[in-house]
């Protein structure tokens, strides 16, 4: 048997067909997800991420390509890649929610092939790891959002997979949450499990943060993969300006300004958003701010260096909300 | 074996979050067997009838519908349990979870149909009960034992009638009427309310429905009738070893189409 912890995907390819119409929602994907790597893969809602982790959870079946997980091919030996992988999707309606947590994860405990002699050990540990020891006999339904969620992590957890597919893990989390489920999967996971984890997000700054490597997706495609910070040299020299003002301001005011390789405007309930490259803020900045001074009044002015997103548009023309 | 067992115990305690819904378990047998005496009293002033008797065998109309009416319960506890029972996985959002656990999924719907078998005794239990009290229908244990005997191999075959009924609630999303019309095809072809005997079609294809041999024998037990033990057991036996590869043959099939036009988890 092999103990090898890693993901190999090579030229994956998933079509989904209505009637005449084709999707092509996995493209011709290959990568390799080394053991104990925090991976993440980014892209707009529709870019095609959900689909590629079902595929590696046998959910779906691909219509081309292969998958390696922990040295199993999944078409060949399903069930023990089942037995590798934690997959963390669908948030808080991944519960029984008329059972306790003690009662859901001593249901999935059972259907993980958790040892009979383990299971009360380990779900000791893990609600106490989640901070759910007190809630252990509610039912989840009177559960926070929050806590729904650190229980469906436990559940992923349940077997002690070597290999996690996690799946946006803070979607519709309040901030606080969010943080939790972020460190938890940095301090906790990566750092001390030492496990290998395939992290879908559309947020960069939690990719920015996380992972080690990111792929970049979108219909369908990886259209680039490498380490954050080896992506934010690709960027220009340039820095970024934002200004947030008070008043609608049209785009054609901009249209004059030497000082900016690119301009973003956004205008929403009475707030102007601008957003611009440039390797010189200062300039720039005197320049808006006598462009806008008879037509709006500047409310915050913030100079940063490019992210991740930054990147994103950069390479592929889109944007994340689209 | 510990699969089916958790499965068996999660559906009871979700079953206990929803007291309406055992009241109805309770209450139901007695709604369900009254009107059967009511209409049997209301069409032939009596128990018995001869014009029945010369289709069926027996004059005794009301025990005859009574018996074919309890234990259909079991059929239509296999095709619309067992076939909900993924779609309320689906409501619930835990099918893919379910599934992606490394475990043959039929071994759930074991677990399924175990939970549903259970429930559907208490149900006849409770029917029968009603029958010894209003008819004075007396069952010793030479009967029991047959009848028991009978009652396994009806099961067993329902089994393989649920994994089709579960295995069509994956690839229809629109569970309800195709669950309804298959259990109306069922009741139909079966001699739950009339002997099949009554036209040349429902006779031709009672013979293979799992639940015409299992009420043949226990109508024969309970009142009676005239019937070969031997061959009953293994006509049914037959069809239990037909039916239950073929519902699994059927469930797997319609698994792999799902996963692979992805809509496993379509609600």
């Amino acid at each position: 048997m092999s103990h090898k912890k890693n993901i190999i995907l090579e030229n994956l390819i998933k079509v989904f067909k209505k009637r005449s119409d084709e999707v092509r929602a996995v493209d011709d994907v290959s990568l390799e997800i080394k053991e104990g790597e925090l991976f993440g893969l980014l892209g707009p809602n529709g870019a095609g991420k959900t689909t590629l982790i079902k595929c590696i959870s046998t959910l779906l079946i691909a219509d081309g390509g292969t998958v390696i997980v922990g040295g199993y091919d999944i078409r060949k030996d399903p069930l023990a890649v089942r037995k590798m992988i934690g997959v963390l999707t669908g948030g808080e309606r991944s519960l029984y929610w008329k059972l306790t947590p003690l009662e859901n994860l001593r249901y999935f405990a059972a259907l993980y092939g958790v040892p009979k002699k383990n299971t009360n050990s380990r779900i000791d540990y893990l609600l106490s790891l989640m901070n759910l020891t007190e809630k252990a006999h509610y039912r989840v339904e009177k559960l926070s959002s929050g806590m729904k969620q650190k229980l469906s992590l436990a559940r992923t957890l349940i077997h002690d997979p070597p290999i996690l597919l996690i799946d946006e893990p803070t979607l519709g989390l309040d901030p606080y949450f969010a943080r939790f489920m972020r460190q938890f999967i940095k301090t906790e996971l990566h750092q001390r499990l030492k496990k290998t984890i395939l992290l879908t997000t559309h947020y960069m700054m939690e990719a920015d943060e996380l992972c080690e490597r990111v792929a970049f997706m979108n219909r369908g495609k990886i259209r680039a993969l490498d380490t954050p910070a080896s992506f934010k040299k690709i960027m220009p020299e340039e820095q970024i300006l934002e200004v947030k003002c008070l008043g609608e301001l049209d785009r054609s005011l901009f249209t004059q300004l030497k000082e900016s390789t690119s301009l973003h405007l956004k205008k929403q309930d009475g707030f102007s958003y601008i957003r611009m490259n440039t390797d010189n803020p200062e300039t720039l900045l005197s320049d808006v701010v006598d462009l806008v001074r008879d037509k709006a009044k500047v409310l915050s002015v913030l100079v940063t260096s490019p992210t991740l997103e930054d990147v994103f548009v950069h390479l592929t023309g889109a944007t994340l909300d689209e | 074996m510990r699969i089916i067992i958790q499965e068996l115990r999660k559906e009871f305690k979700i079953l206990l979050a929803y007291p309406i819904e055992i009241a109805f378990w309770i209450i139901s047998p007695i709604l369900w067997v009254i009107p059967l005496i009511f209409q049997g009293k209301a069409l032939i002033g009596g128990l018995q009838s001869s014009a029945f008797g010369n289709l069926a065998g027996t004059s005794e109309y009301i025990p005859y519908v009574l018996i074919g009416a309890i234990f259909s319960t079991y059929m239509f506890s296999a095709v619309w349990s067992m076939g909900n029972s993924l779609r309320n996985e689906m409501f619930y959002g835990t099918l893919e979870h379910i599934l992606s656990a490394p475990v043959r999924p039929i071994y759930l719907l074991l677990g399924k149909g175990l939970y549903n078998s259970i429930l559907s005794t208490v149900f006849v239990v409770a029917q029968i009960l009603i029958c010894i009290v209003i008819f004075g229908l007396s069952i010793t244990l030479s009967k029991i034992v047959p009848m028991l005997f009978f009652l396994l191999l009806l099961l067993i075959g329902l089994y393989g009638v649920g994994f089709i009924a579960a295995a069509l609630t994956l690839l229809v999303k629109e569970a309800h009427g195709l669950l309804h019309m298959f259990e109306y095809v069922l009741f139909l072809f079966s001699p739950i309310r009339y002997p099949v005997e009554v036209h040349p079609v429902t006779r031709a294809i009672s013979v293979f429905i799992p639940l015409t041999y299992a009420l043949i024998a226990l109508r024969g037990i309970l009142l009676g009738l005239k019937y070969d033990f031997w061959q009953t057991s293994l006509y049914l036996f037959a069809l239990d070893c037909a039916i239950v590869p073929l519902g699994i043959v059927i469930f797997n099939l319609i698994e792999k189409k799902t996963k692979t036009r992805g809509t496993l988890a379509h609600y």
